[in-house]
């Protein structure tokens, strides 16, 4: 179905969705359509450590490079070379079982140091010198989604990544709100009066259809959503609610192929030990609890979680006890049946870095995004990562 | 005129009016339009509080780290403060056509700044130059510290080019997408080599960084500096066709019309002066075709901003404007990236429509959009938000009813909605009880007609 003839029988069904079982029906012929497999996005915004995260406890370049920095006390030792950052110990189950796969030295040639630019190229699989007004989630949205909820963001605004050219996903960061307002009595009025002809190709025509998608899906999403509470205990924090949410989508059986989170404060400049300690337990004691709750449900399997930051940092510490913004960073695979558990490969030399004293990539991320397309999300990679990338080998 | 055309007018030179204002604006076009340009003639440039900065020099912020910090976080502050102090400026202005410009040129010489005083400087060029010489404008842009920030105009240096500057210039200042040669994008980045500036904003050209010898720009040859490339740019009138293209479709129609563009680069490439090319438009009998009214979908700025200027508002917590403008998915300052804001329908999702149709009701009705029939939803509403609402806002009705005076309740969607009104959407506003005009104000604002200007 192309989506203008999609348009049309949305519009028909959203006279009819207040009869949730006609929509229902009519979405599960959709669900079949778009595949069940799911995606879920953990940002970690400001720069992570990378070097703190995956340390390399065997190399004496290391150390050198932050005297007052370096992690010395409880690393987990994963391999001969690398481990753990001691935070990170709840993943340990993980990493073991072959279900957590680090790719490190993930990056872009002509790397960019700002946060806000190094993010956009992040969400929208750019080049460094190319501006990109649409996400990589967005765009296979363009392709493939149907409704905004096929997408949903846990935050209160959507991040350029799920912005396609003409589709968007819907960012909540509580869908019983989104419903309330949604089913303001004086927009159910307003809608019932609305009457299409002559207005579908007109901006005014296309500010009714959105509002009539969203409060569509404002409408799916709670009328589909078990709200039995989780029997899963999560940790105290607004990250851990966040996934908390995503699994209660996922474990009602949404109709959603992609979520975002984020996890953010991780620019680290001065003082960088205790902040990182602090936000890298946050992370894993979320993500087990999460995996877990997944787990129980069954839902695991179908479900893949891909953790980035916009940009690693200098492996040289400051003078305040903190790092500066660098370079290539790893990226983190959580997902059962994994071709390639545990290191996918081995961590770039730390005595030929960038002039910036910044590590040197040495796998493209948009090769990672074009693998989880071709290889998870089974769909081709064409007109959603731009430029030609290479298959890799960790799904 | 008519009463929509004046609204027209005053949608896309401001940000709308209300029918007190009739009283003193001629209806003759010729010089509703003059007085636009009489009143914006002054320069008024918008300076918040920056003596925290007095008396500080480079060599402080090195070796004192502490200190650096601290200023960093203070200008973090201002930057929010700036950024309300605007918007407050776009709600009073003192000069209105002067800041709908300023606001225009803002999303096309896109910059995005965390120093207040480079910030507050650039915005002032950005408000001193928006209606005067293009060619001048262009030339001060490129000597701004921010801009030589933003695109790295400051490593731009004979040893090591950097190019980020001069590909912008011409891609998106000037030009337009491949309109020029990766090698003219070279040259031109030698043009600018040894720009700079000092710790206070000023310009400074280092003589040492400049690349001396000649370079070959778009057929010329000469030992050029940055300004002889901005004119070498003008002299094609593709420069003038790129921005009376981008300002027709920010203030006349988002669809483009060739005719009326070609007409509008005719006006622009005599002289580059922005007031004669903004007088052509407004005086242009097409300008106000019914085809016109009422096309554009409001940014939240136009929104937020037209909303204040038919019931005023103020917000306990001032940050809340900040809020707002993120939930809506424009905040001034705050660029995605140097293309700017795309604008038009990428400002309306299954989010910010939402947002769009509630926020009135929120900010001046305490959520209620129509009293009566549904106090049911109106407890759950607060029960949900465990009786507080997002905003805390004391709304000016008394100004409402004295600005809105000559109108009756049932003339009120002609004044508050531009263009066509959706039949079925009319026929349901036919069957509104209207008993209170305020609450049909808040009704007309919660409506998809209401983004529209």
């Amino acid at each position: 179905m192309d989506r203008r003839k999609f348009l049309k029988n949305s519009a028909l069904a959203s006279s009819l969705f207040f009869v949730p079982n006609f929509v229902k029906a009519f979405e599960s012929v959709a669900k079949e359509q778009l595949g069940y497999k799911r995606l879920v996005i953990v940002q970690l915004a400001g720069g992570n450590d990378g070097l703190n995260t995956i340390i390399p406890h065997n190399n004496d370049l290391y150390y050198n490079a932050r005297p007052k920095l370096a992690i010395t006390k409880g690393i987990i030792k994963l391999t001969d070379d690398l481990g753990f950052h001691p935070a990170l110990s709840p993943l340990r189950a993980l990493f073991d079982n072959g279900e957590l796969s680090i790719i490190n030295n993930v990056g872009y040639p002509n790397p960019v140091r700002s946060h806000f630019r190094s993010m956009d190229i992040w969400q929208t699989a750019s080049g460094s010198e190319e501006y990109l007004q649409s996400g990589w989630l967005g765009r296979y949205l363009d392709q493939y989604g149907k409704q905004p909820y096929n997408a949903i963001e846990i935050d209160e605004q959507l991040s350029l990544a799920m912005k396609g050219e003409q589709f968007n996903g819907i960012a909540t960061n509580d869908f019983r709100v989104l419903h309330n307002s949604a089913k303001d009595p004086y927009f159910k009025n307003v809608l019932s009066h609305y009457n299409d002809t002559h207005l579908s190709e007109h901006n005014l025509g296309y500010l009714y259809q959105t509002m009539i998608e969203a409060k569509s899906s404002a409408n799916y999403i709670f009328e589909n959503t078990d709200l039995k509470t989780s029997q899963e205990t999560y940790p105290q924090n607004a990250f851990a609610k966040q996934l908390r949410n995503v699994a209660q989508f996922i474990n009602s059986d949404l109709d959603t192929k992609v979520f975002y989170t984020s996890l953010g404060g991780f620019d680290t400049h001065a003082n960088q030990n205790n902040k990182q300690t602090k936000l890298l337990s946050q992370y894993a004691e979320s993500v087990t609890a999460f995996v877990s709750d997944l787990k129980r449900n069954g839902t695991f399997e179908d479900t893949l979680i891909l953790t980035f930051s916009e940009f690693g940092r200098r492996v040289k510490q400051n003078a305040a006890n903190g790092t500066d913004h660098g370079a290539a960073n790893n990226v983190f695979v959580i997902g059962k049946d994994l071709k390639k558990g545990g290191f996918y490969n081995n961590l770039a030399s730390l005595s030929d870095l960038d002039p910036n004293g910044d590590i040197k990539y040495n796998i493209d991320f948009r090769s990672v995004y074009a693998t989880i397309l071709s290889k998870w999300m089974d769909v081709s990679a064409d007109g959603i990562i731009h430029s030609k990338q290479e298959q890799l080998n960790f799904i | 005129m008519t009463q929509q055309q004046l609204q027209h007018l005053y949608w896309r030179a401001g940000f709308g009016m209300h029918p007190k204002s009739n009283t003193t604006i001629s209806k003759h076009r010729a010089s509703v339009v003059e007085a636009l340009f009489e009143s914006s003639k002054a320069f008024t440039p918008l300076n918040i509080d920056l003596s925290y900065l007095d008396g500080i020099k480079p060599v402080d912020l090195k070796n004192f780290p502490e200190l650096a910090r601290e200023i960093n976080q203070k200008g973090a502050k201002k930057i929010l403060e700036f950024n309300i102090a605007w918007v407050k400026r776009l709600i009073n202005p003192t000069e209105l056509l002067r800041e709908r410009m300023t606001l225009f040129w803002a999303n096309h010489f896109v910059c995005r700044e965390r120093n207040p005083l480079y910030t507050e400087q650039y915005n002032n060029t950005l408000r001193y130059f928006a209606l005067g010489d293009f060619r001048d404008f262009v030339k001060a842009i490129s000597k701004e510290a921010a801009m030589l920030r933003y695109l790295n105009g400051k490593q731009n240096k004979k040893a090591r080019p950097n190019e980020n500057f001069a590909r912008e210039l011409m891609e998106l200042f000037t030009l337009g997408e491949g309109r020029y040669s990766e090698k003219d994008i070279k040259e031109c980045a030698r043009a600018f080599t040894g720009y700079n500036h000092d710790f206070k904003g000023s310009f400074v050209y280092n003589e040492n960084h400049h690349d001396h010898n000649s370079k070959l720009f778009f057929n010329h040859i000469g030992n050029y500096e940055g300004d002889n490339i901005i004119d070498i740019i003008l002299e094609n009138k593709q420069c003038a066709a790129y921005i009376s293209d981008k300002i027709y479709r920010y203030f006349v129609n988002p669809k483009p019309n060739p005719k009326h563009i070609n007409a509008m680069t005719d006006v622009f490439f005599k002289d580059y002066n922005i007031e004669n090319l903004m007088r052509f438009v407004f005086l242009s009998d097409w300008f106000y075709d019914d085809a016109n009214i009422g096309s554009k979908i409001k940014s939240p700025i136009d929104y937020l901003v037209g909303m204040a200027v038919t019931v005023p508002a103020t917000f306990e917590k001032e940050r809340d404007l900040i809020k707002i403008q993120k939930l809506l998915g424009q905040t001034l300052l705050d660029p995605p990236n140097v293309a700017g804001w795309k604008g038009d329908k990428a400002w309306i999702d299954a989010n910010t429509i939402m947002v769009r149709l509630k926020l009135p009701s929120v900010i001046l009705n305490n959520a209620v959009i129509a009293s009566g029939e549904h106090d049911e939803f109106k407890k759950k509403f607060m029960t949900k938000h465990k009786g507080k609402l997002p905003f805390k806002t004391t709304p000016n009705w008394t100004t409402f009813f004295e600005n809105f005076e000559a109108v009756s309740t049932e003339e009120l969607q002609d004044y508050m909605l531009q263009g066509t009104v959706n039949k079925g959407t009319a026929d349901y506003l036919q069957t509104l009880s209207k008993v209170s005009k305020r609450e049909y104000c808040v009704q007309l604002m919660s409506l998809p007609e209401y983004q529209m200007c």
